[in-house]
């Protein structure tokens, strides 16, 4: 799941498939990616993997890295 | 007190161990940002900065924009904002436009200036303040990678080492308050932004006067949600310091995550909250309910009307907060205020309110005559906040402005907002529209003809009309486009996406055979609206 949401965010939020990130680089903090793309991002994980965000499980600890997004969406896929 | 920087050398005198800024867990008191601020400024100094001299502030919400922004200051220099998340395009306009030569930044920011930073903008220096070992969680030493890229265009970096070798004393620098202290770039409407030149006692009177209003003090807290270039940003970087108290900047992740700021709130116990309406809007699903926000006594905001429904809503959550509609635009920062007495009823706009100190106003019709009480007109304002003018834009300085002489050589300099107003018999100003084509999305000002003229700039665009229609009390931005050759509508607003901030690339783009248009020959937006 990592790879996939890697490659996602790779290729359609940063037009950059070349480019080097990892699941536990600081995506939203470091400037990488602005509200509009963190949008994005969340409407393909809700529709990728077919399920629905609460707006209540939007933190920081859920979305901060990959690694974070993939455990927090294996997590709510139960 | 009459330099912005004064604030913070007074409250390290009356409250040396007050915490100015926050971010996140760390903190500057205002010692520490006096004596960080100081050696910022020598460093400035030795690298050849004068007086007048702009620096930009490339940096995202962070603790480091507090010792930039002192630090440019107690230099004798001028801060200039910039947005890390805007097209490279846009701040290279920028660096250019008003001769940047040193940047403030850190080691977070080095691809998006790898991308910005070209051999033409000649740009001297880039500067972090933060060491690696210091409060910045990135680190403030530069990698090998970018030190090498910048020594490549000859730009020198420097870290926390070099500026630990300043001195930490106050510069002595001549400097006066109609001095230049920053200057805030925004739309325009020739398809380049524009430089709003604000003087230290343009934001020192804008501190005064909401420091009076709201009547803040040294034990309040601000949530700072608003990036440094957004005028909204002024309160959290001027106002809080001149009364010494502390401004906690939310970090970019929380303004993303309003479940976390929602908490970020409330762990911080924020007296004080401004920002645009729909952050606090996105509060309302995150679960504000189960959480403990006595502690805020003012929720100022401003930027856009607030859908009446959704503040009922929040006023009913916060029972303990005076809400205050803030207006102004950046020109003039702040003109009027309106607190609410209670959460609206019906669904109509609220009003702008009552015009605040120092300040006056003129509504003048179509010729130039004093509207009547009720009747609608373009709104004036004469202001101890206004503005200096637009950065090398004299032309368009004296184009927004309204001079009058009442008294034989007392010239009074009126700055024309564009927005229509009416005001009512209980004396409260109601905004009622543009006279022109600028719209606001989620708070930003757009120039509907700045997206035009990008658009028309690609080789295969013929011809090209820009139009903001209203969806479910949200403005969105459509495009008609006649091409001269065929296109993918993805293509163009990638494209767009390089010039053009996010926020102004629109939603839909719709291509068309030919422009509908009136029979004087223009552009007929009427049609395009209802069709």
């Amino acid at each position: 799941m990592t790879d996939i949401i890697i490659q996602y965010i790779k290729k359609e939020i940063l037009n950059d498939p070349d480019t080097t990130l990892t699941a536990q680089d600081d995506l939203l903090g470091s400037g990488l990616v602005d509200s509009m793309g963190f949008v994005r991002i969340i409407a393909f994980l809700e529709e990728e993997y077919d399920i629905t965000i609460p707006p209540t499980d939007m933190v920081i600890e859920h979305f901060m890295n990959i690694e974070a997004m993939s455990n927090y969406v294996a997590k709510l896929k139960g | 007190m009459y330099l912005i920087q004064h604030s913070i050398l007074n409250s390290a005198n009356h409250y040396p161990d007050n915490e100015a800024f926050r971010y996140n867990d760390k903190a500057l008191t205002y010692k520490e940002l006096v004596e960080q601020s100081h050696q910022l400024a020598h460093l400035l100094i030795s690298l050849g900065v004068q007086r007048g001299d702009r620096v930009g502030v490339y940096l995202n919400r962070c603790l480091e924009t507090a010792v930039a922004v002192y630090g440019i200051l107690s230099a004798g220099a001028v801060f200039v904002p910039l947005d890390p998340y805007a097209p490279p395009s846009r701040n290279q306009f920028v660096i250019q436009d008003c001769g940047i030569e040193h940047l403030i930044s850190n080691k977070n920011q080095e691809k998006n200036l790898k991308n910005t930073l070209t051999e033409n903008l000649n740009v001297k220096s880039i500067i972090s303040p933060f060491g690696a070992d210091s409060i910045s969680p990135f680190g403030g030493g530069w990698g090998v990678d970018f030190a090498t890229f910048c020594a490549n265009l000859n730009t020198r970096t420097f870290t926390q080492k070099n500026l630990q070798k300043s001195l930490s004393t106050k510069p002595q620098i001549c400097i006066l308050e109609e001095d230049l202290a920053y200057i805030m770039y925004t739309s325009g409407t020739t398809g380049t932004p524009k430089g709003i030149m604000h003087t230290h006692r343009s934001g020192l009177a804008y501190a005064k006067l909401s420091a009076d209003l709201y009547n803040v003090q040294s034990t309040d807290r601000l949530g700072n949600h608003a990036a440094l270039h957004f005028d909204i940003s002024t309160m959290g970087y001027f106002t809080m310091p001149y009364v010494g108290g502390t401004t906690v900047i939310v970090s970019d992740i929380h303004t993303k995550l309003p479940a976390s700021m929602v908490q970020l709130i409330e762990k911080e116990r924020l007296t004080i909250w401004y920002s645009v309406p729909l952050a606090l809007i996105q509060l309302l699903q995150s679960g504000i309910e189960e959480r403990d926000l006595t502690a805020l006594r003012w929720v100022l905001y401003g930027g856009e009307p607030f859908p009446a429904k959704h503040l009922r809503t929040l006023m009913e959550q916060l029972p303990n907060a005076i809400f205050s509609n803030v207006y102004g635009p950046a020109e003039v920062n702040q003109c009027t205020y309106y607190n609410l007495p209670k959460p609206p009823k019906d669904d109509e706009t609220i009003p702008l309110g009552k015009v605040w100190g120092n300040t006056e106003i003129l509504i003048f019709d179509e010729n130039n005559n004093p509207a009547k009480v009720g009747e609608t007109g373009e709104l004036l304002v004469r202001s101890a906040t206004q503005m200096k003018g637009y950065w090398d834009r004299r032309d368009l300085t004296e184009k927004n402005l309204y001079k009058r002489e009442k008294i034989t050589g007392c010239e009074e300099v009126f700055y024309r907002t564009g927005d229509l107003v009416r005001i009512c018999e209980q004396g409260d100003l109601h905004f009622l529209g543009r006279k022109d084509r600028q719209v606001k999305i989620r708070g930003y000002r757009i120039e509907l003809d700045e997206i035009e003229a990008t658009l028309t700039t690609h080789e295969a665009v013929d011809s090209a009309a820009i139009f903001a229609i209203k969806n479910d009390d949200e403005a969105y931005i459509n495009a008609v486009v006649v091409l001269k050759k065929d296109l993918e509508t993805s293509d163009l607003k990638l494209y767009l996406s390089e010039y053009l901030p996010a926020y102004a690339v629109p939603s839909n783009i719709k291509f068309i055979d030919a422009i509908p248009r009136t029979t004087a020959g223009k552009v007929n937006y009427k049609i395009l609206k209802t069709s």
